[in-house]
């Protein structure tokens, strides 16, 4: 995982060098205060209006030649052309938007099986512990960069595919965050109180546990968002992405042949995979800092 | 005036020392001796023994350990190699060698008819896919009898055969190496014993192969280096790299965004050639299945061919790398290729009319709609998909674009070439889609499998449109048993005619490949794997 | 350190390992494609791809292939490469060298940079050192690892002659002994460079925060105000750092590796990754079931190594 890893220590509980804030329910809008976390906000907030926009900044279809081949940068075509003629901005555009919405998608679906696993185990203990541990266990060893070429390579490209795969290779970090939270939690005498006043397991669980174990998960899954775009255009670059679809790996991968007649093929997607990354990182940095102010995460 | 006249007679004093002390080695003509050559290649071979594969990388990086009977000119015409001279016997049923005398293995074993014998009957007839697939069934028997003969009895005349003896198609090895064992698995393959020019040195895997100069090579004289690197470098723009910096002095193939850069620069130079170790003068050919209702019908296919301009093909994915192909069988091949051919001229308004006629109107935005199209329902949209490998990207890119510039909806499918050719060829599962089909040496060995209706099968790369023309068939059984070259070529002219009439493919560029190298080396044979010869470099 | 517990952790081990193997057999096994056309090439006929299907046991069921292959890998044969002709094990033993070279070498530089960077981050009254060596190293973390190994290449390679664009000799004049050692180091120095880059920033935000906290404690306010020099509070607090920054390094054992295919395919490093590659290309079974399996085992012993350094560095669970 990318950014600060939470250190687990041997009984699965993060390892925190310094005690952490305890109110129940934490303002989001204090991230504003962390530099990082402005900065953070600014980039994805940027990004987010550059995918949905995409639609309005570059009409034309990215796929559709409108100029000369391999042309610089110039006002009509301010991020110059393809080999194949088409409008390098429209394809960065719609890349971004391409490239957030699988993060996204991903993000979710992660979050989702993570959260679920979780807290099941943490909240049953016993067998159904161990045997979701192990299942936790085996899942993280894999190795999803590696899986992914090789599911890719012999099954054929594809983003479904290559969504589904890292949903479901991704989810172990977070679900072992979600259980350390909870069982931590679960000691609390707020829990405590709520059970004193005659509530059920399943209530105290989704209205006083669960929202407080969410905010690391949030960073992380933050932080994973990045990594998945990182990993799409990995793939890509090794000629294994999907070539339907114009995402900011397939014009990096696009690129790479002309990177010395055509160096803005190459530098524009390849800057705004680097801002995607760095806004995602600095976003759950400042979300880090605001949720946890004196922890290492 | 004396002043000029010595300072006259000081320069050619000056220059005529000069030469003198330099000696024949450094003259502008003469070919200078030692050094190491440092060749790029691809990708790694796995192993070098050519007989057993057709794989272009085994073969790039070990003809040169090799020969076959028969070597290649520049125009693709066979010249005497293992083989010093031969007779055509019983109109091309019989084929009789003559073998050159004193030609040594690597290990200084004598070189005999024998090898020939055991190399085709045990080794190249059973692996090596090309010679199997084309020789396997007319070929009779092998004769070696006596050290210097080799006798090639067919069935019936067979044409072909001496554009299939060289070291791509037909490398001999060395039978007191590999008889009584499996080819596949022999530890020979991995330091080979072999004829050619250099001898194996080092197989460094992943990294590099090292050859020596074979100091008792049957052509004297040869080869000139002294050793022989082919360093393994996957991504050919740093091929590029590597040749500017002077880690490599030869390239097989200039990718073509740089070509012009090179081209430009005078420290390198470069050569086309239609050959390549893996497959030669291939043409970039797109498929029509015939047994599909919408493209059943002629007038779409011409539709299609019109609707496409082949130049953009050539100057867009190939950087002028290339020719628009101008006949079915590729101009690589002179004596086969039809000159002068109408083929369809790129014409949207033409194109369109087409489709009109044949009932698919244009109705708003997107592709057509049938309207009366016979076999078809109404409401049905002009949609095909178009398969393609992962490499091949751009051809369907381009497809699409000005298909649809015309009303025709183009789906894309990529797919890797273990399940291309399933989909193609088992379960014919496509509308069109492109291949790269290289006609080889002779058209016997890559055209036939095109258009001969008995190569429609599961075989891949065979017949992919289900061409049945029983009068094309009759020529090409015609061509394969007439050893006239004139009569081939009208024999093929004819098939080419008919082809262009009725469309089974359309046939969009012919693909080549620069090599290229630095100005001071010269001598390289760009037309043949044995490239590096008689190759040398000046300091 | 206690037996039992190092036992407990391998027991662990060898159902993972086992759950690996089938997975990795499924899906290799289960892909689409015929794979004696991407062995045989695409010039044959219908005959050749049947003889080669038999040759390399393609054509039996599933199920006993899979049982062959368990009892095979339980023996140590991991079978025999279909493209090389040679055992796997002798494939991928021949090209572990450079990427255990290349990995290794950037996992101690990006450690030893990110021990270092991080210090000089958290030192007291430093924020512009701090900001600019947190924005430098994420940076270096953002950046698709390939897209800066191409631009490495043209410019520093080529744009200034010092550096060799691919390989890892000369191979021209091959070197011996100690210029051989040059030689590596001196293709090393780019691809090392690139992957070390991308995991730098990791290890230097650890190591801040980490330091920030521990240079916060009554400890080391009490031994500031003895007048200990700064530098050796610094390393007092870096030890007590170091737990939770080793745990990380060896987590990130995979990330590594998938890193060092990307960096091996722009600088032609003749490494596993390239092999990973050029099999899967040509459907050669044998060698990305061994290599997967390799890759798994080897984030297993980082983990399982990671641990054992983390319960002998922690008193506390020692004893437990």
């Amino acid at each position: 995982m990318p950014g600060s890893i939470p250190a687990f220590d041997i009984n699965d509980r993060p390892v925190v060098l310094g005690p952490r804030v305890s109110a129940p329910r934490v303002g989001l809008f204090r991230i504003l205060r962390s530099g990082a976390g402005r900065v953070g906000i600014l980039l994805t907030c940027g990004l987010l209006a550059v995918a949905l926009l995409a639609g309005r900044i570059a009409p034309a279809d990215p796929f559709a030649p409108v100029g000369p081949p391999l042309s610089s940068p110039t006002l009509v075509h301010p991020m110059g052309t393809d080999d194949l003629g088409r409008d390098l901005l429209s394809g960065v555009a719609h890349g971004t938007r391409t490239s957030l919405l699988l993060a996204l998608i991903v993000s979710v679906l992660t979050g989702f099986i993570g959260v679920m696993v979780g807290a099941l185990a943490a909240w049953e203990g016993g067998r159904v512990d161990d045997a979701l541990m192990r299942v936790t266990e085996f899942v993280q060893v894999v190795p999803r960069f590696f899986l992914a070429v090789i599911v890719i390579a012999l099954f054929g490209p594809g983003l479904d595919r290559l969504v589904l795969l890292l949903a479901l290779t991704s989810w172990p970090w977070i679900a072992r965050v979600v259980r350390a939270e909870v069982l931590s939690l679960t000691q609390r005498e707020f829990v405590e109180a709520a059970r004193s006043l005659g509530a059920g397991r399943s209530r105290v669980l989704f209205r006083e546990v669960l929202p407080n174990a969410l905010p690391p998960v949030v960073v992380a899954v933050s932080l994973n968002a990045a990594s998945v775009i990182l990993i799409e255009a990995g793939l890509s670059f090794l000629g294994l992405g999907d070539p339907d679809v114009v995402s900011l790996g397939y014009l990096a991968n696009n690129a790479q042949r002309f990177l010395r007649v055509a160096w803005w093929m190459a530098a524009f997607p390849g800057a705004m995979i680097a801002l995607a990354v760095l806004g995602l990182n600095l976003l759950g940095d400042g979300l880090n800092e605001v949720l946890n102010p004196r922890g290492a995460f | 005036m004396r002043r000029r006249l010595m300072t006259v007679l000081a320069v050619l004093l000056f220059q005529a020392v000069w030469s003198a002390a330099s000696g024949p080695a450094a003259g502008q003509d003469g070919p200078v001796r030692g050094g190491t050559l440092v060749v790029a290649i691809v990708s790694d071979p796995g192993h070098l023994n050519p007989a057993i594969t057709t794989s272009g990388a085994t073969h790039a990086a070990s003809e040169l350990l090799y020969n076959g009977l028969l070597g290649r000119d520049e125009r693709g015409d066979p010249v005497p190699e293992l083989a010093e001279s031969w007779q055509v016997e019983q109109d091309g049923a019989v084929y009789r060698f003559r073998l050159r005398d004193g030609v040594k293995w690597h290990d200084g074993t004598p070189f005999t008819a024998s090898d020939v014998k055991f190399t085709f009957e045990e080794v190249l007839l059973k692996f090596h896919a090309r010679t199997r697939a084309s020789m396997g069934g007319l070929l009779a028997g092998v004769e070696a009898p006596d050290d210097r003969t080799v006798v090639f009895r067919f069935k019936q005349p067979y044409a072909p055969l001496l554009y299939q003896l060289d070291a791509t198609e037909a490398p001999i090895i060395a039978r007191h190496v590999y008889q009584g064992t499996d080819p596949q698995t022999n530890p020979a393959n991995i330091n080979p014993i072999g004829t050619g020019p250099f001898k194996f040195g080092s197989y460094t895997k992943g990294t590099e192969i090292r050859l020596v100069r074979n100091p008792a090579y049957f052509k004297p004289g040869l080869p000139y280096a002294d050793g022989l690197v082919m360093r393994i470098i996957p991504d050919l723009s740093v091929q590029v790299l590597a040749l500017e910096n002077g880690e490599v002095d030869f390239l097989w193939e200039l990718p073509g965004p740089l070509q012009s850069r090179i081209k430009g620069d005078s420290r390198f130079q470069t050569a086309r050639t239609g050959y390549h170790p893996g497959g030669s003068n291939c043409i970039m050919t797109m498929s029509f299945n015939l047994e599909r209702p919408i493209l059943k019908e002629l007038r779409v296919r011409q539709a299609v061919a019109q609707a496409l301009d082949r130049q953009t093909f050539l100057s867009q994915i190939l950087f002028g790398d290339g020719k628009v192909a101008a006949a079915p069988i590729s101009s690589e091949i002179p004596w086969a290729h039809a000159a002068g051919l109408s083929m369809p001229r790129p014409d949207r308004a033409e194109a369109e009319k087409l489709l009109d006629g044949v009932g698919w109107k244009k109705e708003g935005d997107g592709p057509r709609t049938a309207r009366g199209v016979s076999g078809i329902a109404d409401g049905t949209r002009l949609s095909i998909d178009f398969l393609h490998f992962p490499t091949f990207t751009k051809y369907g890119e381009l497809v699409r674009q000005q298909l649809g510039a015309v009303g025709i909806g183009v789906v894309l499918k990529t797919l890797e070439p273990a399940v291309f050719a399933p989909t193609v060829f088992k379960d014919r599962n496509f509308d069109s889609n492109v291949i790269s089909y290289c006609n080889g040496p002779d058209p016997e060995i890559g055209v036939r499998r095109m258009y001969h209706s008995s190569q429609i099968g599961p075989a891949p790369f065979t017949n992919a449109a289900a061409y049945r023309n029983p009068r094309v068939d009759a020529l090409f059984d015609e061509a394969s048993r007439s050893v006239e070259r004139d009569r081939r070529s009208r024999l093929y002219r004819q098939i080419q005619e008919i082809a262009v009439q009725d469309l089974p493919y359309f046939w969009l560029v012919e693909t080549v490949s620069t090599r290229a190298w630095v100005a001071r080396c010269s001598g390289f044979k760009a037309w043949t794997g044995l490239f590096a010869e008689g190759a040398f470099c000046r300091r | 350190m206690p037996s039992r517990y190092l036992l407990r952790r391998l027991a662990h081990v060898l159902p993972t390992v086992a759950g690996l193997l089938v997975l990795n057999f499924c899906i290799i096994h289960l892909a689409p494609g015929d794979p004696a056309i991407a062995l045989g090439g695409e010039h044959g006929d219908a005959a050749y791809y049947t003889f080669l299907r038999a040759r390399f046991g393609l054509d039996r069921p599933l199920p006993e292939q899979l049982l062959t292959y368990i009892t095979n890998v339980l023996r140590g044969d991991l079978g025999t490469s279909f493209v090389h002709g040679r055992s796997v094990v002798a494939v991928i033993g021949e090209r572990l060298p450079a990427t255990l070279l290349l990995v290794s070498t950037a996992l101690v530089l990006s450690s030893v940079a990110g021990i270092g960077l991080g210090a000089l981050a958290a030192r007291d009254g430093r924020r512009a050192a701090d900001v600019s060596i947190n924005a430098v190293a994420l940076l270096g973390y953002a950046v698709p690892s390939f897209w800066l190994g191409q631009m490495v290449l043209v410019g520093l390679a080529v744009g200034t002659g010092l550096f060799p664009v691919q390989g890892m000799t000369d191979a021209r004049n091959p070197q011996t002994g100690f210029s051989y050692l040059l030689d590596v180091f001196h293709h090393l120095a780019l691809p090392v460079l690139v992957l070390a880059a991308n995991e730098v920033a990791l290890t230097t935000r650890l190591v801040r925060t980490g330091l920030i906290e521990a240079l916060g404690t009554d400890y080391v306010r009490a031994a500031r105000a003895k007048g200990l020099p700064e530098g050796m509070v610094i390393r007092h607090a870096l030890r007590n750092v170091m737990l939770p920054v080793i745990t990380v390094i060896g987590s990130r054992a995979g990330m590594f590796l998938s890193g060092a295919v990307l960096v091996e395919v722009v600088f032609a490093w003749p490494g596993l990754g390239r092999l990973l590659l050029s099999s899967l290309l040509a459907r050669d079974y044998p060698i990305l079931l061994g290599m997967f399996l390799l890759i798994s085992l080897g984030v297993i012993l980082a983990n399982l190594i990671t641990d054992l350094a983390y319960a002998w560095l922690d008193p506390r669970i020692r004893y437990q």
